[in-house]
């Protein structure tokens, strides 16, 4: 009986339905609210079966969003029903499908795919045109002085004062963005609101099984907007070749603009690409990361093609510096590159990025190379007058010196240290312990023996072997003082230091015996000389005109010569004076005393002791203007 | 080794030329007579036989494969091989490298080589460009592959999928037809951008300039290479003709792979002179000619690449597009036959393209370390030479 007074119950509720329906959209709605009522009118008040009831309710719902005109997600209700009717149909599909073999499943299971595709292209629009709307607005705020959280990488010129920054010029043509010097601050690449649609929307699109056409649609805006951040930090792209070409000092100012926007891109931009991929797709990390491999992709590449070009360049000795700025920007932004390009798909680039890293380490050896070339080839042409400072001692101790000034690095660069991250780290918070046994000690110590060889070649020039004394002497000294208040007294370690001042006074000794033993041998009184008062005077006599001739001879000589060491130029006058004086003043003493003729022996008498010395003190000052003193 | 044994050798390889020791024996010299052919001789000739047999081996191939991804590195393979022996030439003859007129050819090979760096970096991004087109490929096998009956939705998502193809590759042959017309926009300030209705593919921008030209890098390779004469060959020792030959090689390679991957401002007019007299000249002038002759045929001509597999991608999504367009709902049993026919046809030729283009892209950038490193070594020789 029950039974029978439901059945009645649900055909006069047919009946007002479709009465009342005018059509089905009303006549589906009626039933809903009897259904509402009472649950066993759910199950039996239509002829659909449960899927195709739930569907054509859904169509409807999608339908009405697909329909408009507007971006569903301008609305913020709207975009919320769209999702749910999404979900439930993805929902249906997923309970449906094990049962497709149905036919009735099957022609509906149809019609709901039908409509997923539909909406999904319509996910894709709206979440392209969200990505498209959001970049503007950062685009726009970032002509504006972009301050807040939707502004730009950098700040423009007028938030320059508020920031303690120590860069100074500015042409004001292009945009070129200043260097953020806290790399701290944390870049809101879009607003948080649409990052969270834009992850519902993905989240979705997932499900269904189009992630391709949602990371496409992603990476696209992306990478747009990040090679145009790229481009605003000014940098060229330049070709291999274009590098080989340039001239140095342009290719100086792209190193800097390169070294600058490496930092910016490595530590703030990319950091922000992957932030912005990991939460739009948050829980699909293969998606995530395919995502921002190809949105970093071709920046990355522009990035290293350029420390590549530099790496294979000329090893003209001056780059040094240069390629070592390169090398050190790479080597301090290895773990960014661990931390960001491990995953599957960005891997490849991590590696370049290591192999470039690595040859830029090849390219500095190889300066080091071509420095020593220089120095062999280096000619013996044309002696340095009065036996001074050779150019090309000045050259390469102030290089070695400087080069020096990046111990540490250089050092990494010759032990050829491959493993980036926690090396990288230790060599830049560094070590002054003296480490005359690495291999960077060995090539200094090279370089100084190739130029010492050098030097000596040259030295050969000189006829005057007392002349060669002091070019050695000069140019030794230099080297020795260079290398003891320097890194490189370090690196060469305090034996090296020992030897070569030793090397010093055995030039001092080598320089007196070729000039001056002559003259004060002069000065050696031969007893059987003097055995006979005449033969005495006349001894003393020829010997006093032959001290005079030599004396003046090599005071005129040795006057023009150099001392660049006052310090050294003042210990020689002494040690000439120390061995001459004495000789002379007994000499004339002895002079003097033979009463033999001897008002003519004084008159040959040149110089007094005292003027003996005064000569002796205008000793090696160089001809007019090319005194000594110059360090 | 006698002479005489060597001469027998000689000839059969040199068919169409004078083998170095025949070109030096005519050279009268009174110890020439009694002359053995030294390792340095034997390398060289070495070196001439084995790039012709390389290259012969390269030309033997069907015109179906010409140009196809695994063609490209077998002929990728056949340089680093010549290479890796020429590498050895320049370490065994430091010496001779840095007198006059070798210093200067081999300085030239190396500046040569800088610009095939370049072209190799472009080919990379080419390489990239053909992966995106790939992924719309991925898409369409994604909806109509493996369904058990394909519905409306699933086509119109393939159709789109083949549109974007389309769009992107006409992008891409726009693009190479001038360098003037080129009008991609950076910057979102131009409102209602062209590409953005062009569906965003030519976004994926190159890594060089939007001057520079894969086209007159070629002919900057070229340029001035000219065969060395005999005097000129045997005044080195051979040295000069080994150089020259290497210098084709890059060439030819370099050229080679500019016809067949996508880059920016492709041009094949670039010439090749070389007489038949060298034994390596012979399959190298055929594949050129075979190569260009491809590119003048009537459907090749606006390609974006010779690639074989871009051609296989442009037909199979052609068929699609146009079967896609002769479906009606509900779908007959025969329609669905001919559909998953040309799925298939789709599958393989995407398949091939996924187990290869990896390795090649790999394969590219092997070319360039190996340059580089070639190039570094043979520099630092010729410099550390130059004074003792």
């Amino acid at each position: 009986m029950a039974e029978n007074g439901e059945e009645k119950l649900i055909a006069v509720a047919r009946h007002i339905a479709k009465t009342l329906g005018h059509t089905d959209t009303m006549t589906d709605d009626i039933l809903q609210i009897f259904s509402s009522f009472d649950n066993r009118f759910r199950e039996k008040l239509t002829d659909d079966q449960p899927l195709e009831r739930s569907l054509k309710s859904l169509h409807r719902q999608i339908s009405r969003h697909l329909s408009a005109q507007h971006p569903i997600w301008s609305d913020s209700a709207d975009s919320a029903a769209f999702l749910d009717s999404v979900d439930q149909l993805l929902a249906i599909i997923h309970e449906w499908n094990p049962m497709a073999n149905d036919k009735s499943v099957s022609a509906s299971l149809d019609k709901a795919e039908d409509l997923l595709q539909q909406a999904m292209f319509r996910l894709q629009d709206e979440f392209t045109t969200l990505m498209q709307r959001a970049s503007e607005s950062v685009d726009l705020t970032r002509h504006q002085n972009g301050g807040d959280n939707l502004g730009g990488y950098y700040e423009s010129e007028e938030e320059e004062e508020e920031v303690d920054d120590d860069d100074d010029d500015d042409s004001g043509e292009i945009p070129i963005a200043h260097p953020v010097t806290d790399y701290g601050i944390l870049i809101e690449a879009l607003p948080a609101g649409i990052i969270s649609d834009l992850h519902e929307i993905a989240k979705r699109m997932v499900a269904a099984g189009y992630d391709k056409e949602c990371s496409h649609a992603y990476s696209v805006s992306r990478r747009e907007f990040l090679e145009e951040s790229l481009s605003r930090l000014g940098l060229q792209k330049l070709s291999m070749d274009q590098v080989q070409k340039m001239q140095w000092n342009e290719l100086e100012d792209e190193i800097e603009k390169w070294v600058k926007a490496v930092n910016v891109a490595l530590r703030i931009l990319f950091p922000s690409e992957r932030r912005l991929c990991d939460r739009v797709f948050f829980g699909f990390n293969s998606v995530s990361d395919l995502s921002f491999m190809e949105v970093s992709r071709g920046s990355t590449i522009q990035l290293l093609n350029f420390a590549d070009a530099v790496a294979i360049s000329s090893r003209a000795p001056e780059r040094l510096f240069k390629v070592l700025d390169v090398y050190e920007a790479l080597r301090d932004l290895m773990p960014e590159f661990e931390f960001m390009f491990s995953d599957q798909y960005c891997v490849l680039l991590r590696n370049e990025a290591l192999t470039i890293w690595r040859r830029l380490g090849e390219a500095i050896r190889g300066i080091f190379m071509e420095l020593e070339n220089l120095i062999r080839r280096d000619p013996a042409k044309t002696p340095v007058p009065g036996g001074g400072l050779h150019p090309i001692t000045r050259y390469v101790m102030n290089y070695i010196r400087a080069a020096c000034r990046s111990r540490i690095t250089l050092e990494q660069v010759f032990e050829e240290i491959i493993v980036p991250s926690a090396s990288a780290v230790d060599y830049r918070e560094g070590d002054d312990r003296a480490l005359s046994s690495s291999s960077l000690a060995v090539q200094m110590a090279w370089i100084m023996e190739l130029l010492e060889s050098n030097l000596e070649t040259k030295s050969k020039i000189y006829k005057d072997s007392a002349l060669l004394a002091v070019f050695m002497m000069n140019n030794e000294r230099y080297i020795v003082q260079k290398v003891k208040d320097s890194e490189l007294g370090l690196l060469l370690g305090d034996d090296w230091v020992r030897k070569h001042a030793a090397k010093v006074k055995q030039y001092h000794v080598n320089y007196h015996r070729s000039s001056w033993s002559k003259v004060s041998g002069v000065l050696k009184i031969d007893n059987n000389a003097m055995s006979s008062p005449t033969g005495a005077s006349r001894s003393l006599k020829e010997k006093l005109k032959l001290f005079n001739s030599y004396f003046e001879e090599i005071c005129k000589t040795q006057s023009t010569w150099i001392i660049f060491d006052e310090q050294l130029k003042e210990e020689l006058r002494i040690s000439v004076a120390g061995a001459l004086s004495p000789a002379y003043r007994n000499f004339i003493g002895r002079l003097q005393s033979n009463n033999d003729s001897s008002r003519h022996t004084e008159r040959h008498i040149k110089f007094s002791v005292e003027d003996l010395e005064a000569r002796i003190s205008e000793l090696f000052q160089g001809s007019s203007g090319s005194g000594g003193g110059r360090k | 080794m006698p002479v005489t044994d060597y001469q027998g050798a000689s000839a059969s390889f040199t068919n169409f030329g004078r083998s170095l020791l025949s070109m030096r024996r005519d050279q009268v010299h009174s110890m020439e007579a009694a002359h053995e052919a030294t390792s340095q001789e034997i390398e060289l000739e070495a070196f001439q036989k084995q790039v012709a047999e390389r290259f012969n081996e390269l030309s033997s191939v069907d015109s179906d494969q010409l140009l196809s991804v695994p063609w490209i590195r077998k002929l990728l393979d056949v340089f680093l091989c010549c290479q890796e022996q020429f590498r050895s030439i320049l370490f065994n003859n430091t010496a001779n490298l840095n007198k006059p007129p070798m210093d200067r050819y081999v300085t030239e090979y190396f500046d040569r080589s800088v610009k095939g760096l370049d072209v190799c970096n472009a080919i990379r991004d080419g390489i990239e460009q053909i992966k995106q087109w790939q992924k719309q490929l991925e898409i369409v096998l994604c909806a109509l592959e493996n369904q058990r009956c394909v519905g409306e939705g699933q086509f119109r998502r393939a159709k789109k999928a083949l549109i974007d193809f389309a769009i992107g590759m006409l992008d891409e042959k726009e693009s190479n037809t001038s360098v003037a017309h080129r009008n991609r926009s950076f910057g979102r300030n131009n409102t209602q951008n062209d590409h953005k209705s062009l569906g965003h593919f030519r976004s994926l921008s190159w890594s060089v300039s939007r001057n520079w030209s894969a086209a007159r890098q070629l002919q900057a390779i070229g340029n001035n290479l000219v065969a060395p004469k005999n005097n000129e060959i045997a005044a080195t020792n051979g040295l000069a003709l080994a150089v020259f030959t290497m210098s084709y090689v890059l060439y030819f390679v370099m050229w080679a792979l500019v016809a067949a991957i996508p880059c920016q401002d492709r041009g094949l007019q670039t010439h090749f002179y070389v007489t038949r007299q060298f034994v390596w000249a012979v399959p190298i002038l055929s594949l050129h000619e075979r190569i260009l002759e491809e590119s003048k045929k009537r459907d090749r001509r606006n390609a974006c690449g010779l690639l074989k597999e871009i051609h296989e991608m442009e037909k199979c999504a052609h068929h699609m597009n146009e079967l896609i367009d002769t479906v009606h709902f509900p779908i007959t049993e025969e329609k669905d036959g001919e559909v998953k026919l040309r799925v298939h046809e789709l599958g393989l030729v995407y398949d091939g393209l996924k187990n290869g283009l990896d390795p090649l892209e790999r394969q590219v950038r092997e070319v360039f370390h190996r340059i580089v490193r070639s190039r570094t070594e043979g520099l630092d020789s010729i410099g550390r030479g130059n004074h003792e």
